[in-house]
């Protein structure tokens, strides 16, 4: 089911070769803000209400008013950390996008309207009419083909709101670029041979079978590639504009896609998604941090010394090692190891490690505990030049889910959730409090994901009792970080796909029989086509 | 806008007894005859005058659907005032008092002003509960009581402002704790000690409650 784990670690290192120098620039404090704080367009809070929703006393879980705005009435709740940071760093986004063939070039500033951004409640109307008037002078050229696609973000910013804002609100442009660049690729209708494309080697003239040395690339891929592109021109994008504007902190991202037949997750970050279907948690994402990517941090060091100033190892040791050490035996790991060896203490293994800490309290260069995602492109190691940036990166790691392989019910789903729901939720224990939720309200009723994230949100906030944040049916501590969380139901997209041409599939063959599907659902829409 | 003081209220009862109707009636001025089911919690705000004094007032209106009932307990802890709201239309939702006070008193500071509410007063054709039940039940429970109808606005703002005015003279009787923000209560920038020209009864500490104001 899972049929692609991608992992990109080696496509970081091709970015280091100029290292980045401390910049003669503005302080940012004199900059104008990108985005004023603000909250997830789809809650359509006023300012009154952002104000209450940043109650550290209360902690108000916050829900859309009207879950139909979320595609899919899909689910969300959110709450503000309980005094770590007087904003919630949080950001979340959807949007319902679209692209078209011919593929034009896309004006990133002003080209807004094939989307629907966050504010989509209609979904489906909208994007195809504007995406109409705004390809009007394309219409006559041929029959504009459209591939319409579903997106959520989950946004966990640090050391500031600035990137996680700049991300909800930019990304999925980003995406809906790199996707139309590619457009031609995935829109094959009215060319030969080109469910099998062959970028670069005349796949146009559709005469690909003719050509056997060329590889073979799915569209599958494409979509890949498009997703890491803009992840990486997300990342550029603040580190260009931050000489402009004020972008503060930095931020984790994982997103969700459904696009041609699939969900694509893709994650930079400690954010998780987990799909539950039959009641069973499926793990869609796994999680970076300085623990779970030791390795690659090791191996830039090991590559790119310098990068450590001096000031740190890029050794691990079971402890940190002091002069009275000097001489003695330890045990290490460098990057070529997941086990431990003997060597004698030297002076360079009394620095402090590139990686220390344990668990949540483990950080890269004594400074941060995430290393993917968006910004920080300033970031040092207190009192010192040592930039943190090189050891981030924006480069995610895709999982894809084929949607059709399977029918989805009402319960099964797919949550996104920030690492505050995840510090104190295990997976299961997640899915169980929605599933638990789901009972309590009908199939169709509009409210019932948004209930549900409400419900789990809560799980993991717990109640304030005495000083501090407890979850009472466990007894345990409950989460003071920000939380954030989407209960995606799948049924829709699964139903809404059959009555569409467009999926992905390795033969022109199986391409023709869904459109036939698709005329059958036309003529006779039967039950399962009802989706707003 | 700036405000001498910010009162949190929070609207507790039945679902569909007219809670967010109120708080629309109150904060827009208007009436809305199909509302949405609140999910958890919904915010206004509308700033009144008591004694020459800008107040402003934060009404967290609550779900009143028993599954939500955990989450909205959890916002009684820094109210400095609860409108309780039941349905002379319906015996049932008058029943259920006594359960809502019991959660209302225990999850919240022991000073909040408690306003009792009788709605829907327009549909007296329909009436299942007397206005003396409700006077008799304040009474009982030292609550203040009116009968309000969302729909005509009768009582509607006198409901709020009552009750602000409530908790205004317990923070002039010293009753509240003004620097402890878990009161409901906080001090509007108007009164903060950076403005002295304005009265220093802010938050700094040891200032005597209600100082500078009266």
């Amino acid at each position: 089911m899972i049929s692609r784990v991608r992992n990109v670690v080696n496509s970081v290192m091709g970015g280091l070769a100029a290292l980045p120098q401390p910049p003669e620039r503005p302080q940012p404090d004199d900059l104008e803000l990108k985005y004023p704080y603000c909250r997830p367009e789809f809650l359509q809070l006023s300012q009154d209400e952002i104000q209450v929703s940043a109650d550290h006393v209360s902690r108000p879980i916050m829900v859309p008013r009207e879950p139909n705005r979320l595609p899919w009435s899909a689910g969300y709740a959110e709450v503000i950390n309980a005094g770590k940071s007087p904003r919630n760093e949080d950001q979340a986004a959807t949007a319902q996008l679209c692209i078209s063939r011919p593929a034009r070039t896309p004006n990133r500033n002003t080209n807004k309207a094939n989307n629907k951004g966050n504010n989509g409640n209609s979904g489906e109307d909208n994007p195809h009419q504007e995406a109409m008037a705004e390809e009007e002078e394309v219409r006559y050229n041929t029959d504009v083909e459209e591939l319409h696609f579903t997106y959520f973000g989950v946004f966990d910013g640090h050391a500031g709101t600035g990137a996680a804002i700049m991300a909800s609100r930019t990304l999925h442009y980003h995406i809906r670029d790199k996707m139309t660049d590619v457009s031609e690729l995935l829109l094959p209708v009215t060319y030969e041979g080109m469910e099998q494309n062959h970028p670069g080697a005349g796949s146009k003239n559709g005469s690909g079978s003719g050509k056997p040395s060329s590889r073979v690339i799915t569209k599958e891929h494409l979509i890949i590639g498009a997703l890491e592109r803009s992840f990486c021109e997300m990342d550029s994008q603040i580190e260009r504009e931050r000489l402009t504007f004020r972008i503060t902190g930095g931020c984790t991202a994982l997103v969700a896609v459904f696009v041609l037949g699939k969900l694509f997750l893709v994650n930079a970050g400690d954010s998780r998604a987990v799909l539950c279907r039959n009641g069973e948690a499926i793990p869609m994402s796994r999680d970076f941090t300085p623990e779970s990517e030791r390795q690659r941090l090791q191996y830039l060091a090991h590559l790119h010394p310098h990068l450590l100033y001096n000031e740190f190892t890029a050794l691990e040791f079971p402890r940190r090692l002091h002069k009275t050490d000097l001489g003695k035996q330890t045990l290490y790991r460098d990057h070529t190891m997941t086990g431990w060896a003997p060597k004698t203490v030297t002076e360079d293994d009394l620095k402090f490690p590139l990686i220390f800490g344990e668990g949540k309290r483990c950080r890269v260069l004594a400074t941060i505990g995430v290393t993917r995602g968006f910004g920080d492109h300033d970031l040092r190691v207190y009192d010192s030049h040592c930039l943190i940036k090189p050891f981030l990166t924006a480069a995610p790691e895709i999982q894809t889910y084929d949607m059709l392989e399977q029918r989805f019910g009402e319960d099964d789903f797919l949550i996104m959730a920030s690492d505050g729901l995840w510090d104190v939720v295990a997976n299961q224990d997640a899915c169980n409090v929605v599933l638990d939720a789901l009972t309590q309200f009908h199939p169709q009723d509009p409210n019932r994901y948004t209930s549900a994230a409400q419900e789990l949100v809560m799980h993991a906030r717990g109640t304030l009792q005495g000083k501090g944040w407890r979850r009472p049916a466990e007894d345990k501590p409950a989460s003071g970080d920000d939380i954030t969380a989407f209960i995606i139901p799948l049924y829709h997209y699964g139903n809404q796909h059959l009555s569409s041409p467009i999926v992905l599939s390795e033969s022109e063959e199986s391409s023709t029989r869904e459109m036939e599907t698709e005329t059958e659902a036309e003529a006779d829409p039967g039950p399962d086509s009802l989706d707003p | 806008m700036s405000y001498a003081y910010l009162f949190k209220y929070i609207i507790i009862g039945d679902t569909g007894v007219g809670k967010s109707c109120l708080l629309l009636q109150f904060t827009d001025k208007r009436f809305q005859p199909v509302h949405d089911l609140t999910i958890g919690v919904e915010f206004g705000a509308r700033m009144i005058t008591i004694d020459g004094k800008q107040i402003k007032l934060q009404i967290w209106d609550t779900a009143g659907q028993e599954s939500f009932r955990s989450i909205t307990r959890s916002y009684y802890r820094g109210a400095a005032g609860a409108l309780l709201v039941y349905d002379i239309t319906r015996r049932d939702t008058f029943n259920h008092l006594t359960t809502w006070l019991e959660d209302a008193r225990q999850h919240s500071n022991s000073n909040m002003v408690i306003m009792l509410i009788g709605n829907k007063s327009d549909l007296e054709s329909r009436r299942e509960v007397k206005k003396e039940e409700g006077e008799a039940f304040a009474r009982e429970h030292g609550l203040i009581f009116m009968e309000t109808s969302a729909k005509t606005a009768a009582n509607v703002e006198e409901a709020f402002i009552n009750t602000a005015k409530e908790i205004y003279e317990k923070i002039q009787e010293g009753v509240f704790d003004i620097n402890n923000e878990a009161n409901g209560i906080k001090i509007g920038p108007q009164h903060s000690p950076s403005n002295p020209a304005l009265g220093g009864g802010g938050g700094a500490g040891g200032s005597q409650p209600g100082g500078g104001c009266c």
